[in-house]
């Protein structure tokens, strides 16, 4: 009983986590279809930033935040302005996208590994070695920050979509882009925003990462691939349902650790992955994934 | 296809243009003609003669390597383009047919000591089967959907081949080198292995461009519901597809598994490679035959030159993805896709 407990606090608080991730991830994709596969290189470069500030100035991962979530909102507008703006309305939209972002990722993988090698990177603030124990669950210290801090930020995110005109503008171009735009909401610079927005969280998500997990430039492509489960077994474009597919693959993913070893956890993300593409590819929550 | 859009409005023009997309023989100059029947033998033979000029050649062995390189990738792209070029369908995942021939051949190798040059085809033979199976299943997604199928189908086959303790894990097989008196000539059969893999493809892709079965793949990449309406059995097609560009891969695999002399999941199975296989034929021209030939040259000629110069690092990587961004915002159609679409394309070279 107490080890389900405890896989199922262990799957939550990093559910939270991936939350984050898989949030900017599915904004992008509901605003303007963009499959961006470079959501998760974005991450492991906030990831170094984060880290960097970390080792050389001291400041915590949860402060690093302040820098790396506007720095990579600015990255994500920059991206938005100079990429995929140009490949708007092109043929195959979606196929373009994916190509792009691909060999962005590689650009900024490369770049990464060029600037600071393949050697494995984690930040270590105190916190992030310690743990509550409540009878004999076991909730690690620095998981469960980093869970309220995702709480937090989804919550940020929710408010910003919810209650500000960009917000409404967002999730106006979400639902049907064409009539977003005749009723006077500019498209274009909301795709921006949200490119931006996306990239952010990105980015906070990286700040996290910095002490959650080892990291390298190559290590993107789990992350990324993980992050496509989660979202498209959610539903791509569908916020709630990457929240959903957050959390309950990451609860799956606990389980399936504690029964067949950590080797095989990845294998529920794209097994879930496949399988959900095969059976229902509009995802749980999802209109439709491709057009 | 511009060219039968405008066929309502003006069939002068159309007929005009339709020429310059697929030139036929009648239309060729007799000297173009010529040109166009002896310049691929002329090559062929030329690939044929080159190992035997080693007393002729400085630094023969490099050169081999590097042709022995150029035509792999030349096998591997033009196979890709069978499914990712003709028919749209883009591939990130076409290395895992490498993987199952290269393992398929050297688990052989080891347990029952049969060369892998002798069981290559038969890899090729179970990459088409194993291609078959799994694009009946992934090519009921399309679009983007695909595509992260292909990704997620390449992460599955990671976790298992670093997992199969049979075939060696993440430690992959260690296989005997070959032995020759001569060390000198043991790049020699796989130079010729190769050679007939990439002329193999490039022929298949040849004959697929200009077959009805291509006829069908290029309508579906057009628009796949109107060739689903005019009777175009879109699914049967994609599967064969699918499945026929694992052919030649699949020997590949066999082969470079091979003159590796050892087979590792992370040889095969990483997104480097797909990523390469899909840059080379988008950058060449994706949907066209010699586009992947074009590409492989340049790329192999690129690394190969940065790695002289420079030395193998990340930046190649990263110059990879500046290729891929550059040719997909400028020039989407490839080399010889936008050389033809400007008429630029010398005619003895266009394949179709």
């Amino acid at each position: 009983m107490t080890d389900i407990v405890q896989l199922l606090i262990l799957g939550i608080l990093l559910g939270g986590v991936y939350g984050v991730m898989a949030t900017g991830l599915t904004l992008v994709y509901g605003v303007m279809g963009v499959v961006n596969l470079a959501h998760a290189v974005v991450m492991v470069a906030a990831a170094y930033m984060a880290f960097f500030m970390w080792q050389d100035w001291g400041v915590d991962p949860f402060v690093s935040m302040i820098a790396t979530i506007p720095v990579f909102f600015a990255v994500g507008m920059g991206l938005y302005y100079v990429f995929f703006q140009r490949i708007a309305g092109s043929a195959r939209f979606g196929e373009m996208t994916v190509l792009l972002s691909f060999g962005l990722a590689l650009v900024i993988e490369g770049v990464l590994g060029f600037a600071f090698t393949g050697i494995y990177h984690t930040a270590n603030p105190g916190y992030a070695t310690k743990t509550f124990d409540i009878g004999s669950v076991i909730v690690p210290k620095g998981q469960l920050y980093a869970f309220v801090a995702s709480v937090v930020l989804l919550a940020a995110l929710g408010a910003i979509l919810y209650f500000t005109r960009v917000g409404y503008a967002i999730r106006a171009t979400m639902q049907n882009a064409t009539a977003a735009q005749i009723v006077g909401v500019n498209v274009n610079r909301v795709s921006a925003v949200a490119f931006g927005i996306g990239t952010a969280m990105a980015g906070a998500a990286g700040s996290l990462m910095s002490y959650l997990f080892t990291f390298f430039p190559g290590a993107h492509w789990q992350f990324i691939a993980l992050l496509l489960a989660l979202t498209v077994v959610g539903g791509l474009g569908s916020l709630r349902g990457a929240l959903v597919g957050a959390i309950g693959l990451s609860v799956a993913a606990a389980f399936v650790t504690d029964l067949a070893g950590p080797n095989w956890s990845y294998l529920t993300f794209y097994l879930a992955l496949f399988v959900v593409l095969l059976v229902r590819p509009q995802g749980l929550f999802g209109r439709k994934v491709s057009v | 296809m511009s060219g039968q859009s405008t066929s309502v409005e003006n069939g002068v023009l159309s007929a005009r243009r339709h020429r310059s997309v697929s030139p036929v023989a009648e239309d060729l100059t007799a000297k173009q003609r010529w040109t166009r029947r002896l310049l691929p033998p002329g090559i062929l033979v030329i690939c044929l003669v080159i190992p035997m000029l080693g007393p002729v050649i400085g630094s023969y062995t490099y050169w081999l390597q590097i042709l022995t390189t150029v035509f792999m990738w030349v096998a591997l792209a033009s196979s890709w383009n069978i499914i990712g070029g003709f028919t749209g369908y883009v591939s990130l995942g076409h290395n895992v047919f490498m993987a199952i021939g290269g393992y398929l051949s050297a688990g052989i190798f080891v347990y029952y000591g049969v060369s892998p040059f002798i069981t290559a085809i038969g890899a090729g033979l179970v990459c088409v089967a194993v291609g078959l199976v799994v694009g009946l299943i992934m090519l009921r997604t399309d679009g983007d959907a695909f595509i992260i199928a292909t990704i997620a189908l390449l992460l599955i086959a990671r976790i298992l081949f670093d997992n199969w303790t049979l075939l060696g894990g993440s430690n992959g097989l260690s296989l005997p080198l070959l032995s020759f008196a001569d060390p000198d000539l043991i790049p020699v059969p796989f130079y010729y292995a190769m050679l007939v893999c990439a002329v193999g493809a490039v022929l298949l892709g040849y004959w697929v461009r200009h077959s009805k079965f291509g006829l069908g793949l290029r309508a579906i990449a057009e628009d796949e519901v109107r060739a689903e309406v005019a009777g175009v059995n879109t699914r049967l097609l994609k599967v064969a597809a699918f499945g026929v560009s694992g052919f030649f891969t699949g020997i590949v695999g066999a082969m470079w598994g091979y003159s590796l002399s050892y087979v590792r999941p992370e040889n095969f199975l990483t997104i480097t490679i797909a990523a390469q296989i899909v840059l080379m034929a988008v950058i060449g021209g994706k949907g066209t035959v010699l586009g992947p030939i074009v590409g492989a040259v340049l790329i192999v000629a690129f690394n190969e030159a940065a790695v002289s110069k420079f030395g193998s690092s990340e930046l190649n990587l990263a110059v990879t993805g500046v290729f891929l961004v550059v040719a997909l915002l400028f020039f989407p159609q490839g080399i010889v896709g936008t050389l033809r679409e400007r008429r630029r394309l010398p005619r003895a070279l266009d394949w179709g």
